[in-house]
């Protein structure tokens, strides 16, 4: 059995680095106990859940079976998470109730998206990647980023944003869903059985990034200071 | 096939294109941040030195205008009473010639008024300016300050000091103690009913340290700041002590009463003493 997985992390090796990597920041995060922080909480959750999805993708996708419907399933849970995180983090009210309601939202859109995208949802060996949900996602984080790069410039609260755990995780995951977002999209089409055109190098793209993103999570994670962040 | 090479380049392109932008973005917030915070830091500090310029100047402007009424107090209504005296003698001669018990009693009582007037006006000036602390020191002024004090209350007071000879000061330290020990005293005659009072003056080369404890009823110095209780003098300790970047604590020792503890770090006394701000002799306009 474990042939089948080697075999698998042999030829794919970014993508399988970018699957082990999560354990990093996942460790790190309940060694400095950051997860007293309510957003490093919800980061803890989304790390775990982002681990089981990919395992669980990894291991079907060594045994060749189409492991799509987690990748468009794990969408929505994932903003949840993510945007959970912001939600703790951003002062202004109307910021989080519009908050709120995009992850209400982009859960019903992302349900919406997996049946456009398949017209046929019964056959689970065909199933396709969405088209649009993942870069309406990296459209989403991204606003949220700015709009709490906005806020920590305006408020003047944090004197030095390189020690600042939580500026180091809102870097990383601009950068993951920068390098995303055009990428996304195409997957809906190239991410198929009879499919002619191998994206190459561009697929590795989002992989290296997701393994940068980990180590800027670990970085921000490490910044953690052990005790009193709670009163900040 | 041509189509899809296309396609590869133009997302690579793009991708590569938006991962700049993002990069672009987190260094400008670190820098913009780092900009914001430097500059508001600056005017903070400003600001801050700005308030304690000004604060200087009122207390500053306020001993002027005690140097000016003690001087008018002395050079004019002096100066005045001087010739009143005078005058009385040169009349008392020519009364007592008349020989009139009457007339020379009014006479006397006449001239014993003039006198202790004079002497009344003589310790409001002294009151109002601490000369004997400008000529001989804290030291002194604080003793002839007890001694003026026990002469009309009885009370106890003491002082000592750590040291024998208390070094000279800055003129500006000197009177910031001096006027901190004068409230500190009075708040204890006024309100502490005590019977006794200790000042003590601690110097090492860091701090000057000034205590002052009563045995009287004490009190809560946080209650009386939060109820705005605090009288001019609490504050205008603390805001003598906020330009020379002292502090001040209060106690309750256990043996009742209370005690204030005041310490100020030493400054280096200017070499070449600079001309006085506010010196006592002014210049007189001759209209
Ligand atoms: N030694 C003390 N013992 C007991 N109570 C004191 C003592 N010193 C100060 N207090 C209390 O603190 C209050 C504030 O004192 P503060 O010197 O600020 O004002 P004040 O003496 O009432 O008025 P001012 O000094 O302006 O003439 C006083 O009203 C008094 O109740
Ligand atoms: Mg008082």
């Amino acid at each position: 059995m474990s042939e089948i997985y080697i075999a698998f992390i042999v030829r794919k090796p970014i993508p399988s680095i970018a699957v082990f990597i999560t354990l990093l920041p996942l460790i790190l995060l309940v060694v400095r106990k950051a997860y007293l922080d309510p957003s490093f909480k919800l980061l803890l959750f989304y790390l775990f859940a982002k681990l089981v999805i990919d395992l669980i993708m990894l291991h079907s996708a060594s045994l060749h079976r189409n492991n799509l419907i987690f990748y468009n399933l794990s969408i929505p849970l994932f903003y949840a998470l993510l945007s959970g995180m912001f939600y703790y983090k951003i002062n202004s009210q109307s910021y989080k109730r519009l908050l709120t309601f995009t992850m209400v939202g982009f859960a019903a859109f992302t349900i919406w998206d997996i049946f456009h995208s398949n017209s046929e949802l019964n056959d689970m060996h065909n199933h396709r990647a969405v088209l649009y949900s993942m870069t309406v996602q990296g459209v989403l984080i991204i606003a949220i980023i700015l709009l709490y790069f906005y806020e920590i410039i305006k408020s003047l609260q944090i004197p030095n944003l390189l020690t600042f755990p939580f500026f180091w995780v809102c870097s990383g995951l601009l950068l993951y869903f920068s390098s995303l977002i055009f990428i996304a999209p195409v997957l809906h089409y190239t991410a198929t059985w009879n499919n002619s055109i191998d994206l190459g190098i561009i697929r590795t793209i989002p992989f290296i990034f997701e393994i940068l993103c980990a180590v800027l999570f670990s970085v921000g994670i490490y910044y953690f200071p052990l005790k009193d962040y709670a009163k900040q | 096939m041509q189509n899809s090479e296309e396609l590869k380049w133009a997302l690579l392109i793009a991708s590569l294109a938006m991962l700049t932008m993002a990069f672009c973005m987190i260094s400008f917030v670190m820098y913009y941040q780092k900009r914001r915070f430097e500059e508001e830091k600056k005017i903070n500090d400003i600001e801050k030195n700005y308030n304690r310029l000004l604060l200087d100047t009122a207390l500053n402007s306020e001993e002027t205008e005690r140097r000016r009424i003690a001087q008018d107090l002395h050079d004019d209504i002096g100066t005045m009473l001087s010739l009143t005296k005078l005058s009385l003698n040169q009349l008392n001669k020519l009364v007592s010639k008349i020989g009139d018990d009457k007339q020379d009693l009014i006479m006397k009582k006449s001239q014993s008024l003039v006198e202790e007037t004079i002497l009344h006006v003589r310790r409001i000036t002294r009151d109002l300016v601490p000369t004997t602390l400008e000529r001989f020191g804290l030291m002194e002024a604080i003793e002839e300050f007890i001694n003026k004090l026990e002469e009309d209350n009885n009370l106890v007071i003491s002082f000592h000091s750590n040291t024998e000879e208390f070094p000279r000061q800055g003129q500006k330290l000197e009177l910031t103690l001096y006027r901190i020990m004068q409230e500190l005293v009075n708040n204890a005659i006024k309100h502490a009913s005590c019977s006794k009072i200790d000042i003590s003056l601690e110097v090492d080369d860091q701090f000057i340290g000034l205590r002052v404890t009563d045995n009287g009823v004490g009190f809560d110095p946080e209650k009386i700041k939060e109820n705005n209780l605090a009288g001019l003098g609490l504050l205008g300790i603390e805001s003598r002590l906020s330009i020379v970047n002292g502090t001040m604590q209060y106690e309750r020792p256990s043996s009742g009463g209370s005690s204030a503890f005041a310490q100020i770090p030493v400054m280096p006394i200017p070499e070449n003493k600079p001309e006085p701000l506010h010196p006592f002799r002014r210049e007189r306009v001759n209209i």
